[in-house]
């Protein structure tokens, strides 16, 4: 083929030959690339919908505010639940995971610091109910079916997301400021946790928002550790503890079509407050972003 | 204030005795002190690589002394090791003495957080701390080093920034984050914040490479007012810079083994216009560098 040269005239005659394929190509392009991106979001959207089409009937005042002990059965005691589990395993897993993201980024040599991520990475494609089950052979015999076995499993699964999320967030703090502060006369740990930390502040609280997203909805390591109860637990780790994802494993499976539908609205429950959660921090860390 | 009769000695062969006296290394700032900046035989390593060979040089305190030469030459190495902030880089090391006020600051119960209180330091690209504001960036070494107290530390923020002529710019904007300011405003940021510590010796890493010419000028007009009361030891690329804002210019350049060593030094405009080397000559002539 070769090539055409163009003069000022050309420019108002509609594109031929070449020029012409150029233009259905990058139409085509863009349609494929539309429709891939339309192919993740759809069924997103679509099970959003789903859930809220299913759940929204059955929900209820009573049904978030009652026990299922009322006359009225409601989920609040699987809310308080899941709650208390998912704060109480955070506390665990965010100091434990942002120290030692910390460590592995400011202080390990390399050798131990390449071995760490190894680590992070399969603790991160470790399937949740490996956790439950560790929990099951260790906490469990211990101390039975308990809300402690449940945090054991959860904070498991959270200290690797918060370690990763801290190990990217140190990572771009600019070497700039550690060496200003250093220069300052602050010692080492001083630096790392009021200047490095502080500078990455927002984005470690993206990894703890992960992390909690991800305790919300674990079901397996649940059913495993806290076991599931009608009763109403507060702060009383030792005994078995209810959780939104308890509820919805169990009702989905009965026979009636109330508890199915609480399942469903259950789900809505936990979808609404993930995403609250997501959405406000996501406000937060735009409003407070790093230059 | 300039002390003419203090000259900078180049390649001195018999280092004097300097005194070890760690006691006094603990408790700089006390009166009496001059910032008086000596190295001697300093060698300079990045693991076994030699950066900087045996460098003895005198700096005369109270004055600007200028470190030029062409790039690659261990300036900033140097000047690196002057506040041992070269050692936070693994594997690196240093040999030979840097005494201030006759205190060995290598010596075996110095402490490098310490030492960098002592001698501040300005870098190459402003690095204001970029979640503090303006006040919060000057006071963080006062109180991350927790050496003040809460009015105290009001006071010493804004000296810091009228010595480092920012105060006018920014004294209605204190609580605006510091990297909200010019690239210019936030290198003077950045020399208040060092001057906030009160140390008797500031090196400055090319402060002015980042930076517009107006903002430069600005810069070294600052260098000059600050050299009255403190000892500034200044690396700089900019031969114009060096003739403009140094007393004292020491000249380095690189050995056939790639690390850096000293040509010569002595006043600036000797330095410039009558170089005892013929090195030195071409370098300032632009012949080569």
């Amino acid at each position: 083929m070769s090539f055409v040269r163009l003069t000022a005239s050309d420019l108002t005659k509609a594109p031929s030959g070449r020029d012409a394929r150029r233009r259905r190509s990058d139409q085509l392009m863009r349609s494929v690339m539309f429709a891939t991106a339309a192919a993740a979001v759809i069924p997103l959207i679509g099970l959003i919908t789903f859930i809220a089409i299913h759940g929204v009937p059955f929900l209820s005042s009573q049904f978030i505010l009652n026990s299922p002990l009322d006359k009225e059965p409601g989920i609040s005691n699987a809310i308080i639940g899941s709650l208390q589990l998912t704060i109480a395993s955070i506390i665990v897993a965010a100091p434990v995971g942002i120290a030692g993201g910390v460590y592995l980024n400011e202080f390990a040599s390399p050798r131990v610091s390449s071995a760490g991520e190894l680590l992070i990475d399969v603790m991160l494609g470790t399937p949740s109910i490996l956790a439950g089950l560790f929990a099951f052979l260790v906490v469990v015999p211990a101390l039975g079916f308990s809300g402690y076995a449940a945090i054991v499993a959860l904070s498991v699964l959270m200290i690797p997301v918060v370690m990763r999320t801290t190990q990217e967030v140190i990572r771009l703090v600019p070497a700039g400021v550690r060496e200003a502060s250093l220069a300052l006369g602050i010692p080492v740990w001083k630096t790392t946790l009021f200047v490095t930390c502080r500078t990455a502040a927002s984005g470690l609280l993206t990894g703890i928002v992960l992390a909690i997203s991800r305790g919300l909805g674990e079901t397996a390591p649940l059913l495993l550790t806290a076991k599931g109860t009608n009763d109403t637990e507060i702060l009383n780790f030792g005994s078995t503890m209810n959780a939104m994802p308890i509820v919805i494993y169990r009702y989905a499976y009965a026979a009636d079509k109330l508890h199915i539908g609480q399942a469903w609205a259950t789900a809505l429950v936990l979808l609404v407050i993930a995403l609250v959660l997501n959405v406000a921090v996501r406000f937060r860390t735009i409003n407070s972003r790093v230059a | 204030m300039q002390h003419p009769e203090v000259e900078l000695k180049s390649g001195v062969t018999t280092p004097k005795v300097v005194p070890h006296v760690a006691a006094v290394a603990s408790d700089s700032g006390t009166a009496g002190t001059t910032g008086d900046l000596v190295l001697q035989n300093l060698e300079v390593f990045y693991g076994s690589f030699r950066a900087v060979n045996n460098v003895s040089l005198q700096i005369e305190p109270r004055s600007v002394t200028a470190l030029i030469g062409p790039s690659g030459c261990g300036k900033s190495t140097l000047l690196r090791s002057i506040n041992r902030m070269h050692e936070t880089i693994p594997n690196a090391s240093v040999r030979g003495t840097v005494t201030l006020d006759g205190v060995d600051l290598y010596g075996a119960h110095v402490d490098p957080v310490r030492v960098r209180r002592v001698i501040g330091m300005v870098f190459q690209k402003p690095n204001p701390f970029p979640t503090m504001s303006i006040f919060g960036n000057v006071a963080s070494g006062l109180r991350l080093a927790g050496i003040s107290t809460k009015s105290e530390i009001a006071g010493i923020v804004e000296d810091s920034l009228k010595k480092a002529a920012l105060w006018s710019e920014v004294k209605d904007k204190l609580d605006e984050p510091g990297t909200s300011l010019s690239g210019g405003q936030q290198q003077r940021l950045c020399i208040a914040r060092a001057i906030a510590v009160r140390p008797e010796v500031i090196l400055m890493d090319e402060p002015c490479s980042a930076l517009d010419p107006i903002a430069t000028l600005k810069i070294e007009e600052l260098i000059r007012d600050l050299r009255t009361e403190y000892t500034i030891v200044i690396v700089t690329h900019n031969m114009q810079q060096a003739s403009r804002v140094s007393d004292s210019t020491a000249f380095f350049s690189m050995g056939e083994d790639r690390g850096g060593y000293l040509v010569e030094s002595g006043r600036t405009p000797q330095i410039f216009t009558a170089p005892t080397q013929q090195l030195t000559e071409d370098y300032v002539a632009g012949r080569f560098g």
